[in-house]
């Protein structure tokens, strides 16, 4: 190990440390408490599953260490190595024996290890490797150019950076595991931060919305106020995005010079059009090309049909736990939904974690961690964002893509506001590979922060 | 390049807003939306009822009749049971394989992971068949669940019977649930809320199978179940059996009353039934075929038919002439056929010879006596103020009024009064030749059997009576206070001597009208009766058989019962209810028969006339008063 006069553990940023062992420390706490089971009641049992989990923060915390001690030039220089061996293993799992009907697990004993969750960790070293080398700058002949109409250009991307993203993300869809496949569009943030990919997340967005309001009114129709014309509900959208744009039309009239307007009007005039489109290829998808169940099952998250024991069983059940927590919870070990042994809420100890701890800490608790995850979220922008090196910035951007998502997608699902996709809360779900998956990712960002400015020394 | 650093704070908006989003989210869910919470409550939460064991009946000699039984009820949990042999479980269970399909479906439609009925109320000696080989139907189970039983089998009428809760009971009282028994008729209706108690209720924790895991709140919230109360009878089984023996191929009603309590010693019905047909899941099938009798089997005819009194009636005539004073003891009128049709017999020289004879033109005249007393010039207006001078001595009687009898479904009579009268033939429109056939019990008037017996128990006591009633002990306490206060008639007690002597005359002497209620051992005091009736065939009023009728109470002195006996269409009343009730009579005094031959030829009568001559009892009506 080479002597640098120790300066990385002096630039460590010890709030991120505190936060750390805080998350791992509420999480083991709520796992015994998820799982508890009178014959195992020792904390590190490790038959029980909080036993298993302080295992894999032992395991975890002696990676971190490793990671804080190795040389910063050498996590770069091995970015892409890294990169390579994480498709390797997502190919070689493939021709695994499945596991409840997924090809996902590296079985070791009783332990299994996940690829894609180290997968996360080859992408995002690989990403801010490529973006932050002159690479992508010589390679500007292979960015593609999305443009929908001449004269607006929809988003510029970097093809070996996509491609980079996709294979994986492919890889991971074919054993399949479509809830670590869709953390995989949370780098589409990074590439947003470093310029790329324009417009591409407010066009989402929007897109989203509209998507949303067109299914929610699809089979429905209203009468108008007054008249008494019945209109159906896709003539309703059209209708209000016609509305909208007459808005926008003598905004623009009122505010922007004449010689700046033309633009503006053709991308109006573009985007109502692209959004009556894209409202009746929602709908006529909806309605005519999704079969009966797939449609159940838009239905259940948009709240159109209720079917609390069948198809929406996990869900309805998760809300129930969560809020009969009230304000003040039921107390530590009091949960009766989300308890293994009730066993009302499924997958209680990993995915759905979240409803024990706001049942059992009310919405004092739930409050509480919604907090400690936004303060870490931004924590992590900061930190981002006092890079002087483009790798670490771009490093921690990746990383905070992935926590963001992870917390939105998991706390989502389980109060109903997204569909369900089985993603852990970073270190609160019990989960070995995602326990280590996170605390790499966790400490290779707080080892590159600490020599921040030793970097360019 | 752009600069693009303003991109952080669209990126950190992002995260915030999320948070925003998802707080408010929270907060509405946990703290106000109470949906969650029942939600929680209803997933997480189970309700154990602990159903109380109903009180017993007892008679008044502590027999039990009416006490409980356990009977079982299979259920299946259908994903447990998706592999059993149901050819075979359908014969074990006695079932058609429609209904066990049918049974299965709706379980599964129900739930597939909670149990639903398969066959309820198995009684036990049928469950003991089935018990050995449940073993080979996983997700098939018993339950126990207690049902009545009526251990003497009989006093169905009295004794009413139970079954399950329907929309409109639920609706009046939320004590009940769907699928709880309630009692119908009788005893059991009147007394439900003492024999019933309070069910408890536990509350648990489930897991997501429905298994009970731990006591909601250590219990918190439980109730304990309150054991119904036991309840004791003025009832004496074996006289009620006896009774029922006695009627049986008979139509009508036999009521007997301890004149010094007021206590109701046999209340029959016939034709009655074993009320052990209603228990059980048998109970719809019996229950139709009871329903479809003509003779109205589950018709109580002692507690709800109101008959013409006949000439029992008289008795009360001749009180309130002596008590108004417009005759004597000793007051004799010629039997003149010219006014009323009459038997042969001597001249009746008093009240008593009057009773004795039971002469018709006799009580017709002291009966005018009572109405026209000569208040107004005018008959008309004479017979308006003397009609509702009887009417109101009538009443003192008990008949057509209150009798606080415990016990559901009862009629009253009717007494007319001079405004009825008045309705029917305007106002001054009738005197006592209009209205005369009351006097010896036709006419507009009509009784209750249970009012009947009771002014025969009046009688015995010389001049009062207690509300006549079955219960006599609430779990060791007394009856209440209503049942012991003594209620007077307006006739003064020193009037009854006459009537009693020529009750006595009637068993007694030669020419007496029910000489076929005497007994060696026994002082009996009578009265025949014989009320004429009609049925309305196609419009027209066709006279039937007449109903046989006795009033009796026994001994003379000091009075142990007093008896009513109705026979629909049996002919004369010394003819068969007089024999009929001095054998009830020596039955409850003595505990036993001296005269087989009589007791043979009631037992071996059979009264029930032809399909086409039967009439049906009068149901209640109403009436202008
Ligand atoms: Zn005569």
């Amino acid at each position: 190990m080479r002597n640098q006069n120790d300066s990385s553990f002096a630039d460590l940023d010890w709030s991120m440390v505190i936060i750390y062992f805080l998350l791992v420390g509420l999480g083991i706490t709520n796992i015994y408490s998820s799982v508890y089971d009178p014959e195992h009641p020792a904390l590190f049992d490790q038959i029980t599953q909080h036993g298993k989990q302080i295992t894999w923060l032992g395991i975890s915390l002696f990676l971190g260490i490793t990671i804080m001690f190795l040389e910063t030039s050498f996590i770069k220089k091995y970015a892409y190595w890294f990169y390579w061996v994480t498709i390797v293993l997502l190919v070689a799992v493939l021709f695994t024996p499945p596991v409840n009907g997924a090809r996902a697990w590296f079985g070791i004993g009783a332990f299994g290890i996940q690829p894609a969750e180290f997968a996360k960790i080859g992408v995002a070293l690989a990403l801010a490797k490529y973006l932050s080398t002159t690479d992508h700058l010589r390679s500007r002949g292979l960015q593609i150019k999305f443009s929908l109409l001449p004269g607006i250009t929809f988003t510029r991307m970097p093809l070996p950076a996509l491609l980079m993203l996709i294979i994986p993300a492919l890889l991971i869809l074919a054993q399949p595991d479509a809830g670590t496949f869709i953390i995989f569009t949370s780098f589409i943030l990074v590439l947003y931060r470093e310029g790329y990919a324009g417009n591409i997340l407010l066009f989402l967005i929007i897109a989203v919305i509209i998507a949303v309001i067109t299914l929610v009114v699809a089979d429905s129709s209203f009468m108008i106020p007054g008249l008494k014309i019945k209109l159906s509900g896709k003539t309703g959208i059209v209708l209000s995005l016609v509305t909208l744009s007459i808005i926008f039309y003598f905004l623009i009239r009122s505010v922007v010079l004449p010689r700046n307007r033309p633009p503006l009007y053709r991308a109006l005039i573009g985007s109502l059009i692209v959004a009556v489109i894209f409202v009746n290829f929602i709908e006529i998808g909806y309605s005519k090309i999704l079969m009966s169940h797939q449609k159940e099952r838009i239905d259940l998250v948009l709240g159109k049909i209720d079917d609390p024991d069948g198809k929406g069983y996990n869900i309805n059940r998760a809300k129930a736990a969560i809020g009969s927590g009230g304000f003040f919870g039921k107390g530590y070990m009091k949960a009766t939904l989300a308890n293994e042994n009730q066993g009302h809420v499924p997958m209680q100890s990993t995915d759905f974690i979240f409803c024990t701890w706001s049942e059992e800490w009310g919405f004092i608790g739930s409050f509480s961690l919604v907090l400690i995850y936004t303060f870490l979220l931004i924590k992590m922008i900061v930190i981002a964002e006092r890079q002087r090196s483009d790798f670490t910035r771009i490093f921690a951007y990746c990383v905070t893509g992935i926590f963001f998502y992870h917390f939105m997608i998991n706390v989502g699902m389980a109060i109903g506001l997204a569909p369900v996709i089985g993603i852990p809360l970073p270190f609160f779900s019990y989960g070995g590979s995602s326990m280590m998956s996170f605390s790499i990712l966790y400490f290779i960002l707080l080892k590159l922060d600490a020599e921040r400015k030793v970097v360019l020394q | 390049m752009k600069n693009m650093d303003n991109r952080k704070y669209v990126i950190a908006l992002m995260v915030l807003l999320v948070s925003l989003i998802f707080t408010v989210r929270l907060f509405y869910m946990q703290v106000i939306d109470d949906k969650w919470k029942d939600r929680a409550a209803e997933i997480s939460e189970n309700k154990v009822i602990t159903q109380p064991a109903r009180g017993v009946v007892y008679d008044r000699n502590n027999e039990k009749l009416i006490s409980n039984v356990v009977y079982y009820d299979l259920r299946v949990v259908p994903n447990q049971a998706r592999n059993i042999d149901s050819v075979s479980l359908v014969k074990l269970l006695d079932i058609s394989m429609e209904e066990y399909v049918k049974k299965m479906n709706a379980a599964r439609k129900y739930s597939k992971r909670k149990p639903s009925d398969l066959v309820t109320q198995i009684p036990p000696d049928e469950f003991s068949l089935i018990a050995p080989e449940l073993y080979k139907y996983p997700g098939v189970f018993e339950i126990e669940r207690t049902l009545r039983v009526y251990p003497k089998k009989c006093g169905a009428h009295v004794l009413g019977y139970m079954n399950e809760v329907n929309a409109n009971d639920i609706e009046k009282n939320n004590y009940y649930k769907s699928g709880d028994f309630i009692g119908r008729m009788g005893i059991e209706r009147y007394y439900e809320e003492v024999l019933r108690g309070q069910r408890g209720v536990k509350y648990y924790l489930q897991n997501a199978i429905g298994v009970e895991t731990e006591r909601y709140e250590n219990g918190k919230y439980d109730t304990l179940a309150v054991q119904g109360k036991s309840i004791t009878l003025g009832l004496d089984w074996e006289l009620q059996a006896y009774g029922e023996r006695l009627m049986q191929n008979k139509l009508g009603c036999v009521v007997a009353i301890e004149p010094s309590s007021g206590e109701i010693l046999a209340m029959v019905s016939s034709p009655a039934y074993d009320p052990n047909l209603l228990v059980g899941r048998r109970l719809g099938e019996n229950y139709s075929i009871l329903e479809k009798d003509t003779l109205l089997p589950l018709f109580n005819r002692a507690a709800s038919a109101t008959y013409p009194p006949g000439s029992t009636f008289k008795l009360i005539m001749a009180l309130v002439a002596l008590q108004e004073g417009v005759i004597t003891p000793e007051s004799s009128f010629p039997c003149n056929k010219g006014l009323v049709g009459c038997h042969n017999h001597p001249t009746a020289g008093s009240v008593s010879d009057a009773v004795k004879m039971s002469c018709n033109p006799y009580f017709y005249a002291i009966t005018k006596r009572i109405i026209h007393q000569g208040k107004s010039p005018n008959g008309f207006k004479d017979a308006a103020i003397g009609q509702d001078i009887w009417h109101d001595y009538v009443e003192s009687f008990g008949i057509g009024t209150d009798l606080h009898v415990d016990f559901p479904g009862l009629s009253r009579g009717f007494v007319p009064n001079t405004a009825f009268y008045n309705d029917l033939y305007n106002q001054f429109g009738w005197q006592f030749e209009t209205i005369y056939s009351n006097s010896i019990g036709q006419g507009e008037v009509l009784v209750t059997s249970i009012e009947m017996a009771n002014v025969v128990a009046i009688i015995a006591n010389r001049g009062y009576y207690y509300y006549p009633h079955f219960i006599r002990e609430i779990e060791g306490q007394k009856a209440p206070e209503i049942y012991h206060q003594k209620n007077y008639t307006k006739v003064d007690s020193q009037w009854f001597a006459p009537i009693v002597d020529g009750m006595w005359r009637v068993v007694h002497e030669p020419n007496g009208t029910g000489s076929r209620a005497r007994l060696d051992s026994i002082a009996v005091c009578g009265k025949t009766g014989t009320a004429e009736n009609f049925k309305r065939i196609n419009g027209v009023n066709h006279q039937m058989t007449d109903h046989s009728i006795f009033s009796a109470f026994a001994p003379m002195d000091k009075p142990q019962i007093a008896i009513y006996v109705y026979l629909e269409n049996s002919g004369f009343g010394g003819t068969w209810a007089a024999p009929l009730a001095s054998l009830m009579i020596e039955k409850y005094i003595t505990g036993e028969i001296s005269d087989t031959t009589k007791e043979n030829r009631i037992l071996n009568a059979n009264l029930i006339p032809d399909a086409s001559d039967i009439l049906p009892p009068k149901q209640p009506k109403k009436r202008n008063r």
